[in-house]
Parts: structure tokens; C-alpha cells; sequence
């Protein structure tokens, strides 16, 4: 068992420096869409611990990670403290108001849940977000402005230390993945999962749902808010726009498309996400056999993702990554069949 | 002692009484059986048993404490653990997975120190998994340990479910139908189950099931219910001879001689059979309820099935209509191969299916229901013959159908038959819930489909009712069918058809076999010997109590006893 | 007094609106299972195409009450053509799945449909709304000056909902969606065609949420994001009528109108009426769910 645990930090230590480097020969654009990448991986892993380790159906996951944006924003302009305390506000802000959201969604299921997550995203997109009672909150229309500070020591900003920011980002997001994998094949992976499989069972099999769910909204709530606390440190600055309700729909869609029970699939949506639009901007303008002019643009990517989505839903149920998995594991069980390797009983 | 104690429980739903007034109670160390025609009202109380539903009136006390607030994960802390008629595994995880939750849901376990594999959650995992497999091998499942639960057949699933019960360490198992699914030889093997469980776990238990065999096989003492009351308690032996008991299974004995000489004569026309099914497997999920069944329908015939609840006539009459797929076999319509045809499909061609609970629509309309019909060129039907029969629909031809009385609605679907001429009618379970006027007068309908030439297929739990007035008939017995013949000899083989429903005359000394020196041991003492042993001294413990002839435990008490002095 | 008998015509229209694009919402679901999230999407795409014929085309010396009858018609004919598409390109091949699954699969929906809007028409707000009646007529009742369009879309709302329940108790296909929407099993037992039954459930569907959008462009800015959030509070209207009495459900849509409105008496918010609809939906699943444990699905 321990030597699971070693393959893994190995895994995600050789994860870690190999991706640390590669923004480095890049302009600042891309680095900024890298640290964007994590930042959104960070969505995607909380949906991978809401629902596809618990089964709770979630579509404001964007929001959490809004509400630890501005939560670290206000901290860092109004008290002027180390960044790290913002994020550690940011991250307690989220997980506060994914515990509130989880009160409701006790007695909610599939289409109820996804129904008022929507509606939460909805309302802080509309209401607290934008509305001037909450401009203590949110810094009023132009936001929080955060231009240097200095995370664990580091010095980062959004213009000369990117690369820095990222960097945490990175590892940050490597241990929270870490953390979640160990989750998974753990006890408490095990009582979350059972709650995903058959809710009945693993109540009148002793599982304290009321606990569990609530602990599992919180924690997911939280690892939104951890990625969406660097969003002022890395953009500059804090907007309503990129945690609007559209960015949840597209959270969830994106990681039901990878594979919402898998944590390397957050990684691989993230970069998705990231990437591909910037991708599209810079390329896709130009013409097509010198004749037609083409302009790919960041509609092109939802429009993409929404078909991809549908026809995927149609098709194939697990997600790209959970479908790969399953061809490697029958692949492997066939092999093992063939030379006879008998699993070990105690 | 008496461990549970159930107190004029009342269950009320919307207007239906589900439970009326009902007590139990279990001892210690027992086996209760709990049975009862369909509908009588046996899940009900199971479930507020096990906490899924709040009684509306009366109180249950569990070792002297009151159930009344007790949510589910409450009543497994104080020991009640239960297993689920359609399994309820955990089936992306492992058997072993599966057993060592409710260990650490019971247990103290932090989520934070687990995912950070501190110590104390490493230690707490092995000695679980250690814990979980000395289980699994108690029940013979060793070997499917690291296999996921959902890629199991079901055989092995309910043992699978009964052994994660019993990881709870709980004094009482509650079981949902545990037979369901299971042939003749599985369900065998599963009454020794459960009393070898009985035995090594010191567990009591609570079974719910239609299966007869099983039932007296295994259960101390039984309590029938009907109609949400109390019906008859006492010994299986006994039970299975009460005359009010065979009554509510299989209807009164009734002396008039059957009037239905007309049928066999009719039956001299050799025609090519209308319906015919041919090794039919079907079932939901992992349960394989139907397992190869044949039977013919031919045109203007009356055929009934009979049999025991879940031994699989239901399933088949969806599995030819098209409500569920087939597994395998084939099914034949008016030489048309119809197997796996959408239902619609099939209805279109000439089959209508009453399923159980009608099939009908609550907020329809009498009038606008059977406006729904529409014969073979499209066009709506005139109303008026089903009125001619019906004359009580016709004064509640504006009423939604929900609204209306049970018979009422059954009137509703049979007019269907008359006015859509089709060719076969698949009845199911006609005379449920209803009182025997209102049944002798649908069972008279059944001779007008006859008449006009309407061949019938009905399941029918009352035998007496059925055997009246069909041509011929099939016993269903554990998915597949046990017997077959013409009406007038199995009416006259009454004690064969009992047989089916109230189990074979197995007379085994069920009872008394368990219990001897088990109520001194210390359960706990038990436990510990289990887990901390190593496997080989325990396989030579075992060894060593079949040959004695006792239990591993007393053995090793014997051995400490020897120790001390 | 009068600004409160404003204020009650504002939230009763609101209101209408709100009912309209509730009914198709409970329409599709108990014919076909899917609770479509995308509603509101699929009627402000129609409104677009309704309003792309009404100032993009240019019509010589028609009068007035052509264009505008010339565009709705273009939009209601879109909006039937989408809701056929809708049914047999992705949702008559989902029919056995989970409801969760279907309602994801409209995200889907969404997001696509909402990008395309968005491609084709960009993300500007300056486009002008269609008004059915003259902009500045107004009724005079009992001394209050109430605005046409108003009156309007209250009695569009009521028509629509009177002819939809008509529809559904006299006519034989009507007969037949009650059925299938009742129990869709039964329905097939009785040969009852539930997919052409689907297939027009989705038409109907998609016509009424476009004749809610273009009924609606007078009142708010018209963009192609907006009307796709109108989903909430459709979704509140029809959970108010628990997803199954159509009259409650039209109930639903006025009272939560007006609950929407009269708040902005004093509050003076964009967002707030959400946080309404919200608290809406939040007690009425609280109220209506029985207590007790489900199986996953």
C-alpha cells in the first residue's frame, strides 16, 4: 500500500518539473494562459471530488471559485496583509458558502441539485457579484486591483513574475491532486463513494450522510476557491466575467467530456479550456486557400464543446479519460488471462 | 429476551391502508419470517423497520430502546443491519472495499488523516481489510475479494450483501427478499447460508420473502400477514397447515363444479398457436428472474399461470408484450416474430397487456381513456359496447380514472379489450386487492373475450378463480414452469399447486437444530478469536469442530478452559 | 395607489411571461423526461431570427403590421423546425437514460446554441425590440395609464395557456400527449405513438419559448445571453406547478412575477429579483420533497 503512495508523489513530482518548465520560453501570454489552465484545473478537480467521487450534481462550481477570488482580492487590498493570508480568506470563504450551498442539497437529488446550483450561479452572477450593496465584497464595477504581493516569499504580479505564480499554481495543484487520489482509494474515498453508488445503502449501512455530503460540498467548494484566489494575482485584477454562470455550464460540461470520476482529467480539461480558445484567437484568423477568410473564434470553442458534449453523452458515458481507462484495464485483465498471473487473495 | 418489539404499527398512504394494527416480536437469536400474499403489506413493515419509512401510528423498541427517531445510520450504530431485494452494492468498488465501509463508517475515521495516509488511518485500513476478508472467507467468497461488485452474478451479489451486513457486527439482519432471483438449488444453498451465518455470527434475523421453500427451511417461527393485519403466527410446520393461510394464498376451495365443459370442446380445432414463446430468459439488472420458459397460447384459448409470487410470471408476460427486453428465447405473435419489439409495436399487432396495477392513466378520463383506442384503420371507436357492459362506467365516463375504485379501474382496462378487438388479452393479477363480488364479475368478462374468439393469458394468484375458467394452465415455479395441464386435472391435483405456493413437504426439524450451547458463548470472544487468529490454526479449529461435530467457538473455549487449569 | 397598480400590471406581464416559458418546460418534460435547460436559449434564438427578418431584411413599403407579422412568422417557423431537430438528432436516441443525463445533455444544448447566437449576431446590446403594438399606446384604466404592450402580453400568456390546455383535452393527439405524459409506459402498452407524441412536444416546446421571447424584448436588454437566463425563473414558475398541473404552473408564473416586481418598488437592483426566483425554487423543492431516502439513480 505505502508503495502506492511512493508511485504517486513520484508521479506527480515528475508531473510537476517537467510542466514547470515548459511556460518558461513563452511570452507572457501563454504564460498567463498556463496559470489559467491550473486555475481552472482547480474547477474541474472540485467537480471531480463533488461529483465524481460523491455523485452530487454541481453547476456553479465557478462561482466558488469566484467567491475566493473576491474574498482574497478584498483581503489583500483592504488589509494589505501577505497574499497568503488572501488565499487562506479566499479558500475559508469558499468552503463556508459550498457548506451553505450543501444544506439545501440534502434533500435534493440529480435534476433538483443541478436546479438550484444553477440557480446559485445564476444569482451571485446577477445579484452579488454585480449588484452595489456587495461592493465591499466585490471592490465595486472595477473590481479589485491587485498589482504585486508576495506569496510564500515569492514576489509575483501579473506583468514581470507570471512565471512565479505559476509555478506555485502548479504546485499547489499537484499536491491537492495527490491529496484526492489518496482520497479516493481511502476510507473516507470509500464512504464518499459509497454515497455515489447507492445513497440507501451507505445510510443504513452507517454512513452519516448529512456529514459527509456536507463535507464533501465544503472541500470542493474550497479547492474551487484555492484556484480562484490567484485569479487577481495572475489577471491583475477581479471581474464578474470569468465566474459568471456560463463558465460553471462550461466547467461541467468540460469535465463530464473528460471524465468527471478522474482526477487526471481535470488536468487534461484544464489545459482544454485554457488553450485551445487563446489557440484559436491567435490562429484562427487567415485565409483558406488564399481566398476565403476565415476568424475562429472563442465561439467557436463553446459551440465545439457543446456538440462534443451532446455527442459524447450520446456515445460514450465515462468521458474520453474514463474510456481510455476502461480499453487500458480490459487490455490489461486480457493480458493477465493470457499468462495466467492469478491475483493474490490474502 | 426479546430483542425487537413492534407495537400495533399503523402505515397509512394517501387512502390506502398499508399496515393496520400490527405487532411482532423477536427473540434473541431467532429467525422470524415474515410472508404474506402480494400487497399484504410484508415490505411496508420492513421498511419502517429499517428506518426507510415512519410509521403513522404504534412504536418499535430494539433492546429496549424505542426506533422512533433513529435515521438509518442510527439504527445500524445500535446493531439493525439489512440487505436490499434488488442489491444495493457499492459496484465501483471491490468486494473487500465494499465490506470494510460500514467497519469504518462505524468506526471513528477522520477524512483528513486519511488522505494524507497518516498512521493511524494506515493502521485502521489493514485492520479493516484484515477483518473484511476473515468475513468473506467465512462465507466461501475468498476468492472474488478484489473483484468489483458489479461485474458478480447476482448469486454471488446477495451473498456479497449479506456478508457487508454482517461486517456492521450487527445482532440483527433484516433480509429483503433474498431468495429473489435465485433458482431452486441457489435458494437451497442460501437456507444454509443463512444458518451457518446464524451460527458463526450469533446474529437474529428478519426475513422477508415469497419463497416458501426458503422460509420453512430456515425461519423459528413465522408471522403471515393480509390485507395489513396479523393473519396467523406460529412454527412453519404449522403455519403451512392453516387452513386461513392456504385461503389468503390460493383462494377458498370453492365446491361448484367448473362450467367450462365448453371449453375443452372448442379446443378440438388444431390451429397454429397465436402466441408461442420458446426458452424465455428474462429479468432487470443482475437478477435473472425468468430463466427458460415455453408455453402456447392458441387462438379463442383461456391459458392461466399460476404460481408462487416472484417465481417469474409477471416478468414474462412483460418480457412478451415488450415492456422489458428478453434475454434470450424467442416470442412468436400471430406468426410474426415480435422478440425485443418495442411494445408499441406489439400492441398494434393485437395484443393487449393489463399489467399489474392496470396500466392505466390517473388523470384521464373513463371517456377520453378509451378514446385512446383506435381500431386497425386509425380511426377512434365507438364507445357504446364497452358501456354495454360496463354500465357503471358509463356514469363515470367524465371521471379521471385515478379517482375511481379498484374495480372500477379494472373495468376501465378490460373495456379496452372489448373495444379494440384484439386477438390475445395477457391479464395480470385481475383480482388483486379486490373484494370477491367485484372479481366473480370481471372473471364473467373473461367469457365474453371467448365468446368473441379473444384468446386470454392470465396470471392469477388466486388458483381457484383462474382454474375456473381457463382451458389450461402453467405452474411457474423459481422462473421457469413446474408443471402444465389442462384446468379440470389440476383442480383436481389441489395438494400440487399448495405444494408450489407453500413450499414441498421438505420436513426438515428446521428449528430445533440451531441455538444448542450457543447461548452461553460471548459473541465478542468470538470476534476476536476470528480476526487475530493466523489462518491455518483457524482452518485446524474448523477442522476440528466439524469432527466433533460442534462449533469453532466452542472448541476454543475448551482449549482456554483446558489453558487456565 | 396608481404606482402600485403599475407595478402589479409590470409583475403581471412579467409574469405571463414567466408562465409561458414554464408551460413548455413541464410540456417537454412529462412527454419526454428531459428537463431542458436550454429553453430559454432555443427562444432567443427564434426571437434573433425574428428580429434578423424585421430590421435586416428590406421590405419595400410594406406597413408595419406585415413586417412584424412577417418576422414572428419567420421566428415561430424556426423555432418548430429547431424543436423537430432538437428531438430527432439527439434526444430520441437518450430516451432510456436517466434524467440527470438528459438534462446535461441540454447544457450541451446550450452551450452550442448560445455560441452560434452569439457568432452570428455578436455579444452587443444595442439591438432594438420588436413591439406588437404601437410603442406609446397606452389603456387608461380607472385613471392609471397601463402601456399596451403589457395588456398585450397578459392576454397572449392567458391565450396561450387557455389554447395549449384546449388543445390537450379535445383534440385526439392532445388525448394522446395527456397519456403519454401521465405514463409513458402505459402509453406504449396501449399503442399510443410516444415518439411522434415527443416530436411535437418539442415543437410545441420550442414555439412557446419563442413566442415568450419575442413577447418579452420590450422589457429587458436584448442580448443573446439574457433571455437564456430567463431559465430560472421558468424553472421556479414550473416547480411551483410541480412539473405537472399546467394551471398551477400558469398560477406559479403570475405570482412569481409579481414577487419579482414589487420588491423594485424599493430596491432598486438588477439582480435581486433572481435571489426571488432563487428562494423561490429553493422552498418550494424543500416543501415538496417527501422525507426519506431515494435509491441512485
Amino acid at each position: 500500500m505505502t508503495s502506492r503512495l511512493m508511485v504517486r508523489i513520484c508521479v506527480a513530482l515528475i508531473a510537476f518539473t517537467v510542466l514547470a518548465r515548459i511556460p518558461a520560453g513563452f511570452d507572457v501570454g501563454f504564460q498567463f494562459d498556463a496559470a489559467l489552465a491550473v486555475i481552472l484545473g482547480f474547477g474541474l478537480l472540485s467537480l471531480v471530488l463533488l461529483t465524481g467521487y460523491v455523485g452530487q450534481v454541481s453547476l456553479c462550481q465557478a462561482t466558488f471559485a469566484g467567491v475566493g477570488a473576491y474574498a482574497a482580492g478584498m483581503t489583500a487590498s483592504t488589509f494589505h496583509v501577505d497574499y497568503t493570508v488572501a488565499i487562506a480568506v479566499g479558500v475559508l470563504a469558499a468552503f463556508t458558502l459550498g457548506v451553505v450551498v450543501g444544506l439545501p442539497a440534502l434533500r435534493l437529488y440529480g435534476i433538483t441539485l443541478a436546479i438550484v446550483t444553477l440557480g446559485i450561479a445564476l444569482v451571485f452572477d446577477r445579484y452579488v457579484f454585480q449588484d452595489r450593496i456587495f461592493s465591499w465584497f466585490t471592490g465595486g464595477s472595477g473590481g479589485w486591483r491587485v498589482d504585486s504581493a508576495t506569496v510564500f516569499g515569492l514576489q509575483m504580479d501579473s506583468s514581470k513574475h507570471l512565471m512565479a505564480a505559476y509555478i506555485v499554481l502548479l504546485a499547489l495543484f499537484c499536491v491537492v491532486a495527490l491529496l484526492m487520489v489518496n482520497l479516493h482509494s481511502s476510507g473516507a474515498g470509500r464512504r464518499f463513494r459509497a454515497i455515489r453508488d447507492s445513497e440507501l445503502a451507505a445510510a443504513t449501512m452507517g454512513v452519516n450522510l448529512t456529514r459527509y455530503k456536507l463535507l464533501a460540498f465544503g472541500l470542493s467548494a474550497g479547492i474551487a476557491g484555492l484556484g480562484g484566489s490567484f485569479y487577481p494575482l495572475v489577471a491583475g485584477s477581479v471581474s464578474p466575467q470569468p465566474f459568471w454562470v456560463f463558465t460553471s455550464l462550461q466547467l461541467a460540461a468540460i469535465a463530464v467530456l473528460m471524465g468527471v470520476r478522474y482526477v487526471p482529467a481535470a488536468f487534461l480539461g484544464g489545459a482544454f479550456m485554457a488553450f485551445v480558445p487563446d489557440v484559436l484567437t491567435r490562429f484562427g484568423h487567415g485565409t483558406l486557400f488564399g481566398r476565403y477568410s476565415y476568424d475562429i473564434s472563442y465561439d467557436w470553442f463553446q459551440i465545439v464543446v457543446g456538440v462534443l458534449l451532446i455527442v459524447q453523452l450520446i456515445l460514450l458515458p465515462d468521458g474520453v479519460w474514463g474510456d481510455l481507462r476502461m480499453r487500458v484495464m480490459h487490455a490489461r485483465s486480457a493480458m493477465q488471462a493470457v499468462t495466467r498471473k492469478r491475483v493474490r487473495v490474502a | 429476551m426479546t430483542m425487537l418489539r413492534v407495537r400495533d404499527i399503523s402505515v397509512r398512504f394517501g387512502g390506502i391502508v398499508a399496515l393496520d394494527g400490527v405487532s411482532l416480536d423477536l427473540n434473541r437469536g431467532e429467525i422470524l419470517g415474515l410472508i404474506g400474499p402480494n400487497g399484504a403489506g410484508k415490505t411496508t413493515l420492513f421498511n419502517c423497520i429499517s428506518g426507510v419509512i415512519r410509521p403513522d401510528e404504534g412504536s418499535m423498541f430494539f433492546e429496549g430502546r424505542s426506533l422512533r427517531f433513529a435515521p438509518p445510520h442510527e439504527r445500524a450504530r445500535r446493531g439493525i443491519a439489512r440487505t436490499f431485494q434488488n442489491l444495493q452494492l457499492w459496484g465501483s468498488m471491490t468486494v473487500e472495499e465494499n465490506l470494510t465501509v460500514p467497519m469504518d463508517a462505524l468506526g471513528r475515521r477522520n477524512t483528513l488523516s486519511d488522505a494524507l495516509y497518516l498512521p493511524f488511518s494506515a493502521y485502521a485500513e489493514r485492520a479493516s481489510h484484515e477483518r473484511a476478508r476473515a468475513i468473506l472467507h467465512v462465507l466461501d467468497l475468498g476468492r472474488y475479494a478484489n473483484a468489483l461488485a458489479a461485474d458478480l452474478p447476482a448469486g454471488i451479489q446477495r451473498r456479497v450483501e449479506i456478508a457487508r451486513a454482517l461486517a456492521m457486527r450487527p445482532r440483527l439482519l433484516l433480509l429483503d427478499e433474498p431468495a429473489a432471483g435465485l433458482d431452486a438449488q441457489e435458494t437451497s444453498r442460501l437456507a444454509d447460508l443463512l444458518r451457518a451465518v446464524r451460527e458463526r455470527f450469533h446474529v437474529s434475523m428478519l426475513l422477508v420473502d415469497h419463497d416458501m421453500s426458503l422460509v420453512m427451511r430456515v425461519c423459528d417461527y413465522v408471522y403471515v400477514l393480509d390485507f395489513g393485519k396479523v393473519l396467523a403466527k406460529g412454527r412453519p410446520s404449522a403455519i403451512r397447515n392453516d387452513s386461513k393461510v392456504v385461503a389468503a394464498y390460493l383462494g377458498e376451495e370453492s365446491k361448484e363444479p367448473s362450467a367450462q365443459s365448453n371449453g375443452a370442446a372448442a379446443m378440438t380445432k388444431s390451429d397454429a398457436p397465436l402466441l408461442e414463446v420458446t426458452g424465455l430468459a428474462a429479468g432487470y439488472g443482475h437478477l435473472e428472474v425468468v430463466r427458460d420458459v415455453n408455453l402456447t397460447v392458441r387462438p379463442g384459448e383461456v391459458v392461466a399461470c399460476i404460481g408462487a409470487n416472484g417465481a417469474g410470471k409477471t416478468t414474462t408476460l412483460r418480457a412478451i408484450s415488450g415492456m422489458i427486453r428478453p434475454r434470450h428465447g424467442r416470442v412468436m405473435f400471430g406468426g410474426h416474430d415480435v422478440t425485443g419489439s418495442p411494445a408499441e409495436r406489439i400492441s398494434r399487432l393485437g395484443l393487449v397487456h393489463i399489467p399489474e396495477g392496470r396500466g392505466l392513466f390517473p388523470r384521464l378520463s373513463v371517456e377520453d381513456t378509451l378514446r385512446l383506442v383506435s381500431n386497425s384503420t386509425g380511426h377512434e371507436v365507438d364507445l357504446a359496447p364497452a358501456f354495454e357492459h360496463f354500465p357503471r362506467l358509463r356514469e363515470r365516463r367524465r371521471q379521471a380514472v385515478g379517482t375511481l375504485s379498484g374495480g372500477e379501474q379494472q373495468m376501465v382496462a378490460l373495456a379496452r379489450a372489448i373495444l379494440a378487438r384484439p386477438r390475445l388479452v395477457m391479464v395480470d393479477e385481475m383480482s388483486q386487492g379486490l373484494a370477491p363480488t367485484v372479481v366473480r364479475q370481471l372473471f364473467e368478462i373473461l367469457r365474453v373475450f371467448r365468446e368473441q374468439g379473444i384468446a386470454v393469458l392470465l396470471v392469477e394468484q388466486f388458483v381457484e378463480s383462474a382454474l375456473n375458467v381457463a382451458d389450461r394452465a402453467y405452474v411457474f415455479e423459481h422462473g421457469t414452469i413446474a408443471s402444465e395441464g389442462s384446468a379440470a386435472e389440476l383442480r383436481r391435483n389441489r395438494k400440487l399447486v399448495a405444494g408450489s405456493y407453500l413450499g414441498t413437504a421438505v420436513d426438515e426439524p428446521a428449528a430445533h437444530a440451531n441455538g444448542n450451547g450457543h447461548a452461553k458463548l460471548d459473541p465478542d470472544l468470538l470476534e476476536v478469536v476470528s480476526v487475530k487468529v493466523p489462518a491455518g490454526l483457524k482452518r485446524a479449529l474448523e477442522d476440528r469442530a466439524e469432527t466433533d461435530g460442534r462449533s469453532a467457538g466452542a472448541v476454543v473455549m475448551d482449549l482456554l478452559e483446558k489453558v487456565e487449569r | 395607489m396608481s404606482a402600485f397598480a403599475a407595478y402589479t400590471i409590470i409583475g403581471l406581464s412579467l409574469g405571463g411571461i414567466f408562465s409561458l416559458a414554464a408551460l413548455g418546460i413541464v410540456l417537454i418534460y412529462r412527454t419526454t423526461g428531459v428537463l431542458n435547460l436550454a429553453h430559454g436559449t432555443m427562444g432567443m434564438f427564434s426571437t434573433f431570427v425574428a428580429w434578423q427578418v424585421f430590421y435586416g431584411w428590406q421590405h419595400p413599403g410594406w406597413p408595419g403590421w406585415l413586417k412584424t407579422a412577417v418576422a414572428v412568422g419567420a421566428g415561430l417557423a424556426f423555432a418548430a423546425l429547431l424543436g423537430l431537430f432538437l428531438e430527432f438528432a439527439v434526444f430520441r436516441w437518450v430516451r432510456t437514460r436517466p434524467p440527470v443525463v438528459k438534462a446535461v445533455i441540454t447544457i450541451g444544448v446550450l452551450l452550442a446554441l448560445q455560441s452560434t447566437a452569439s457568432l452570428i449576431w455578436k455579444n452587443n446590446q444595442y439591438h432594438l425590440p420588436i413591439y406588437i403594438a404601437p410603442q406609446d399606446a397606452t389603456f387608461v384604466v380607472a385613471d392609471v395609464p397601463i402601456g399596451a404592450n403589457y395588456v398585450v402580453i397578459v392576454l397572449a400568456s392567458l391565450g396561450l395557456a387557455f389554447g395549449l390546455a384546449a388543445f390537450l383535452r379535445y383534440t385526439s393527439f392532445g388525448r394522446a400527449m395527456r397519456a403519454v405524459s401521465d405514463s409513458p409506459v402505459a402509453a406504449s402498452l396501449w399503442a399510443v405513438p410516444v415518439g411522434k407524441v415527443g416530436a411535437v412536444s418539442w415543437m410545441l416546446g420550442s414555439l412557446i419559448a419563442a413566442i415568450a421571447g419575442i413577447l418579452i424584448t420590450p422589457f429587458i436588454n436584448f442580448d443573446t445571453t439574457s433571455l437564456t437566463l430567463l431559465i430560472l425563473d421558468a424553472l421556479a414558475a414550473a416547480l411551483i406547478g410541480g412539473m405537472v398541473s399546467l394551471p398551477l404552473t400558469v398560477l406559479g408564473g403570475f405570482v412569481l412575477g409579481l414577487l419579482e416586481t414589487y420588491p423594485t418598488i424599493w430596491i432598486q437592483s438588477l439582480g435581486f429579483p433572481r435571489l426571488v426566483a432563487l428562494l423561490v425554487i429553493i422552498a418550494v423543492l424543500i416543501v415538496r420533497n417527501p422525507r426519506g431516502l431515494r435509491v441512485a439513480a
